[in-house]
């Protein structure tokens, strides 16, 4: 009798146990299933938001949301739709729906420039009114890499354009310095023709005058007609000084259109260079490999123009 | 391999821990690679480039107190304005050095006084400068030769032919196997003046020829030309076909050179020699 007893104890002590774990086990799974709603954000309150994006690159379906960093939604959906474009709903907790104002965009970044992409939630100007649920708001992408190297591109390309205009420039045989060089000698060389038969005819003049007027007395006629002769000659002469003018003028005029700024900024560019290479100078380890010059000595010259010999 | 990399590592070792090189201080070392390049362009006979380069050397000299270096690169930039041709200029400049009680560069700076002098037609202002020169170089004087060539130079301006040759020939003893050419020829041509001016005309043929011949190996296009009138004065007298040939030398000389003023005295000296034939 006492063993039945006994028996019927302890399979109520076993019951209660297993009633016990069950009760545990069913609390530990609503918990773990409350936890996933939540952590699935099934059973949070949130507000939906939209945009329209060129395409679907980077963008995805549980894409985090995030504002000033913290995550506060994701991605629920990305639509093609007729026209070509994308449609992307998101979701964002209520909580912090307060941050999404009328004027907020959504910006598309690159963690780390080069990281995975995430959604940005940028808040206007504008903080008195928020953006309604259901709003479609702006989008753009955040610069990355490849954005990165197109604006440095498109930075670069009219300066690349700029130099090899202004190389171009100089090295044009016919506009460039070589041109410009071989005009300026070209008229300093007619100039110097010139100024060759003005001293010829000058002198021709002269000697005519001197000796015109050491016969003065005996032939007045001769003085005329030494004047006459240089009357007819200095018209010529005025005439070739004029067009050597002309010549130089059209040079300098010339010379103004086709010789690039920065060569008539020569100075100044040398200076940057000077700079450029006295700072690249200072800098170790050049600094240490190059020695700074000594204090110049000229080789002396008590004669530099040979003026001794004779008078000036 | 193990005591490659012992012996690269000893290197690496001895780089890291040898003691830095000093390294002047920035503006000073600017100060000097403006002297030095102005130097350099002075050498190739840029001389306008040159002073430019002095002028700035002075002028970052004088930013860090440096006396020293503003004297020397006055003194470098009343050179370069000699050699220009701007004779005014340098002796404005030269009576505002000081030389800061330096007896080199006061030295330096009365013989270009002298020079700049003799250049204007001072003779008189450039016999107190040289006499101070002659002061400040006693002893074994680096620069007695110049100092002799200037006096002659003084000699000849005020019609002392005798002693300008005296001094030129001292000088010319002192150059002697000396590396400078260019005042050896400034020699030769005070004693072809000299001898010139004393009517020694053969001789003074010689040495005038002596002289052109160093300037032509120099390449130096203004004195070429002044020693081609040089030899047309010489021959005037007694060859005027050659004088004639020698002063179209001179003129083709200081034409090609843009010799202006040289250009002038040739054209001139053509034109009496033709008158006078």
């Amino acid at each position: 009798m006492s063993l039945l007893t006994q028996h019927d104890a302890d399979a109520r002590s076993v019951r209660r146990a297993t009633r016990r774990f069950l009760l545990v086990a069913i609390l530990v799974t609503l918990a773990l299933m409350a936890a996933i709603f939540v952590r699935q954000g099934l059973l949070r309150q949130t507000v939906s938001y939209s945009f329209v994006a060129d395409t679907a690159q980077d963008i995805a379906k549980g894409q985090a949301v995030r504002i000033a960093g913290f995550r506060v939604g994701s991605v629920t959906d990305v639509d093609l739709r007729d026209d070509g474009s994308v449609a992307v709903k998101l979701d964002v907790d209520a909580d912090h729906a307060r941050f999404v104002t009328h004027d907020a965009r959504i910006e598309l970044r690159k963690e780390g420039l080069v990281g995975s992409p995430t959604m940005e939630i940028v808040p206007g100007a504008d903080k008195t009114r928020l953006a309604a649920a259901q709003a479609r708001l702006a989008f753009s992408r955040a610069d990355g890499l490849g954005a990165l190297a197109n604006q440095v591109r498109d930075e670069f390309i009219p300066i690349l354009k700029d130099i090899k205009a202004i190389t171009g420039a100089l090295a044009d045989p016919e506009k460039g310095l070589p041109g410009t060089l071989a005009r300026i000698r070209a008229s300093s060389e007619a100039l110097n023709v010139l100024l060759a038969n003005g001293n010829r005819q000058v002198e021709g003049i002269g000697g005519t005058a001197i000796r015109v007027l050491g016969k003065a007395e005996e032939d007045l006629t001769h003085l005329g007609q030494t004047l006459e002769a240089a009357n007819k000659r200095l018209p010529g002469m005025l005439d070739r000084t004029r067009q050597v003018l002309d010549h130089v003028e059209k040079i300098s005029a010339e010379a103004e259109a086709s010789v690039p700024p920065a060569l008539r900024d020569g100075s100044a560019v040398a200076a940057d260079v000077r700079e450029i290479v006295g700072g690249a100078k200072q800098t170790w380890p050049i600094s240490s490999m190059v020695d700074a010059p000594a204090p110049a000595r000229l080789k002396p010259d008590s004669d530099p123009r040979g003026e001794a010999g004779r008078a000036r | 391999m193990r005591a490659e990399l012992a012996l690269i590592l000893a290197l690496l070792l001895g780089a890291c821990g040898s003691t830095p090189k000093p390294v002047d201080p920035p503006r000073l070392r600017a100060a000097l690679e403006a002297e030095s390049d102005g130097a350099r362009r002075y050498e190739r006979g840029d001389y306008a480039v040159a002073a430019r380069r002095f002028a700035e050397a002075a002028k970052l000299h004088a930013a860090i107190d440096d006396a020293t270096g503003v004297a020397r690169n006055r003194l470098h930039l009343a050179r370069s304005e000699l050699v220009l041709g701007r004779d005014e200029a340098a002796l404005q400049l030269l009576d505002a050095t000081d030389s800061g009680g330096d007896a080199g560069f006061a030295l330096d700076a009365w013989m270009l006084k002298a020079q700049a002098q003799l250049g204007l037609g001072r003779a008189d202002d450039a016999r107190i400068s040289l006499d101070e020169a002659v002061a400040l170089c006693a002893g074994a004087c680096p620069h007695a030769a110049g100092l002799h060539l200037l006096r002659a130079r003084h000699a000849l301006a005020e019609k002392r032919a005798a002693d300008s040759l005296a001094h030129a020939g001292a000088a010319l003893k002192l150059l002697q196997g000396k590396d400078n050419a260019a005042e050896t020829g400034n020699a030769w041509r005070l004693i072809a003046a000299a001898r010139h001016a004393g009517g020694n005309a053969t001789d003074a043929l010689v040495a005038a020829r002596a002289a052109l011949d160093i300037d032509r190996r120099l390449a130096l296009p203004e004195k070429i030309a002044r020693d081609w009138l040089l030899i047309g004065d010489i021959l005037r007298a007694k060859a005027p076909a050659e004088a004639a040939t020698a002063y179209r030398k001179a003129l083709a000389v200081a034409q090609a050179a843009g010799l202006d003023a040289i250009t002038m005295i040739a054209a001139q000296a053509s034109q009496d020699i033709g008158m006078q034939k």
